[in-house]
């Protein structure tokens, strides 16, 4: 489980980035992270990891302070960055050097994964390309089974075959004892992936619910005019219409569009967190 | 589980820092004793055995540990490499550990064995060719000896090479990006700004100065001759040891708490 405490941190201590910050996150899980460009996404992540630490507050991850950096901790753990490292070795020689790290390192899946993700060049990972690069990280970091996976932007790069094949492997890979966090600004890519959704902007929590509770408090439709009742959070002229994303006070069924969701939560933050906090 | 050190982790991780970037662990320290090498030949054939075997020691030894320092931690030039490396599974100990093993221990050694068989072979190469008949061939043969590692050149080069060790480990650690230089015109500032401020020192205490070592001596003239005021014995004892012992073992503790409170 991860919980997060009153967190405040900024790069500067007169200028936080986040402000008491609470956020509860349980296992068995995939979270989508969504913000805008500098919204503080990757910043959370690497509190998260231990990369830096909270200016206040708390975050403890299954009973780890990650600020501590301890081993017991970083080999349950996997983050994988925007920008990955891979140093001048072969798939097999990475492997070597770098799995005996992780117990739960499991080799037949690791060799699957790269398989699914066509990475089976034989030459040195340091002069692929970045998406093969970015791949073979992720076939990686799923092979070592960690309890939480952390990703920051992990589509980035990746052409769209391997996004498809990202998404599969994601799913495939996922069991209840287990925390995924996919943080990004590329919505679309976790489509039908992830079941809970948190959106921050300048520092802020605005929304943190899952699938289902979304699906539940709003409506995603287009229609011809845009009505007059209801709280509207966002519209959208497209070619059959205007798409809204209004409060689902008759109960709809729609199947929810997660750019719009953003768009809306992110433009109507007060609305959004009346809806939301409105049991 | 053992959070600060395990023998067993903490030995793949010296394989892992070892074997990640062969080309420059290895590479670089073959340049580097390729270099101490080439300058000893150059300086043998223009002053002689003597100046090439010091100048080849004093700049081989804590010049070549330093790039070596510079490169064992030098993960933080990029994003990816510096979380790469923070989030390893091993403590921060064991991090810091297995790089001033590699530059501070195995360096040196691999330094002295090298140094050793090329000293001990040019020496040998020079007795062999001197012809024991002529005239002077005991003074000549007696003239050139394999360098001490226990002289007096030699016991002041290993505090200075664990000094400048500790202060490259730490400039690595703050400096991200190209630490070696960084670090490097940091310590010429440092040495500058502190022969500026004792000189300036000496001059308020005695006025007229010829010269003013750091901490050390002020030459100062007296009539036509010149005089040299030294630190009292204990003084300069305390001073000395805080220099060699006491201050490079600061700095290498702090490097390791700067490694520990690195955030990236």
């Amino acid at each position: 489980m991860i919980e997060v405490k009153n967190l405040s941190f900024g790069y500067k201590k007169r200028n936080l980035l986040y402000k008491d910050l609470n956020l509860k996150l349980e296992a068995g899980s995939i979270y989508g992270l969504l913000g805008k460009n500098g919204a503080g996404k990757s910043t959370l992540l690497k509190n998260f990891i231990g990369l830096l630490f909270p200016t206040d507050g708390n975050i403890t991850i299954n009973g780890y302070a990650p600020k501590k950096r301890l081993p017991s901790f970083l080999e349950t753990i996997y983050f994988i960055p925007e920008e990955v490292y891979v140093p001048a070795l072969t798939i097999n020689g990475y492997k070597n050097l770098f799995s005996p790290f992780y117990p739960s390192f499991n080799e037949k899946q690791f060799f699957s994964y790269l398989e699914q993700l066509d990475v089976n060049d034989k030459a040195r990972l340091n002069t692929l390309s970045f998406g093969q690069q970015k791949k073979f990280i992720i076939a990686f970091a799923l092979a070592c089974n960690t309890k939480v996976l952390l990703l920051d932007e992990p589509t980035n790069g990746l052409d769209i075959p391997s996004k498809i094949e990202f998404r599969k492997l994601i799913a495939s890979i996922f069991t209840d004892d287990k925390i995924i966090f996919i943080s990004t600004h590329q919505i679309r890519d976790l489509d039908n992936l992830i079941d809970r959704v948190i959106i921050v902007d300048n520092g802020e929590l605005l929304l943190s619910a899952s699938i289902n509770e979304i699906a539940d408090k709003l409506c995603f439709k287009t229609v011809s005019e845009i009505p007059s009742s209801g709280k509207i959070l966002y519209s959208e002229d497209t070619l059959k219409g205007k798409a809204i994303v209004i409060e689902n006070t008759e109960h709809e069924d729609s199947k929810i569009n997660l750019e719009y969701l953003f768009n809306a939560v992110t433009e109507n933050p007060v609305i959004a967190k009346s809806i939301f906090n409105n049991q | 589980m053992n959070n600060a050190f395990n023998a067993k982790r903490f030995g793949k991780l010296f394989k892992k820092t070892l074997l990640e970037r062969p080309v420059q662990t290895f590479g670089f320290t073959g340049l580097s004793l390729t270099l101490v090498l080439i300058l000893y030949v150059v300086a043998k054939s223009i002053t002689g055995f003597s100046a090439a075997q010091n100048l080849s020691f004093i700049w081989g030894l804590p010049i070549g540990g330093c790039l070596l320092a510079s490169i064992v931690f030098g993960y933080f030039s990029s994003n990816a490499s510096g979380a790469s490396f923070l989030t390893l599974p091993a403590s921060n100990f064991e991090k810091w550990l297995c790089s001033a093993l590699i530059a501070g221990i195995l360096y040196p050694i691999i330094f002295l064995l090298f140094y050793r068989v090329m000293d001990s072979s040019f020496v040998s190469v020079y007795h062999h060719h001197l012809d024991p008949s002529a005239p002077f061939y005991k003074e000549q043969y007696e003239s050139v000896y394999i360098f001490n590692f226990n002289g007096i050149v030699a016991w002041k080069v290993y505090p200075t090479f664990f000094l400048l060790m500790g202060i490259m480990m730490l400039g690595t650690l703050y400096f991200n990006k190209i630490p070696f230089i960084k670090t490097a015109i940091g310590i010429c500032v440092l040495i500058i700004g502190l022969i500026g401020l004792n000189w300036l020192v000496a001059k308020i205490f005695f006025g007229s100065i010829s010269d003013a070592s750091i901490f050390y001596s002020v030459t100062i003239p007296v009539g036509k001759e010149e005089g040299s005021i030294e630190l009292p014995d204990q003084i300069s004892k305390v001073f000395f040891y805080g220099l060699w012992y006491i201050i490079p073992a600061i700095l290498w503790f702090l490097s390791f708490t700067r490694l520990r409170e690195k955030e990236f």
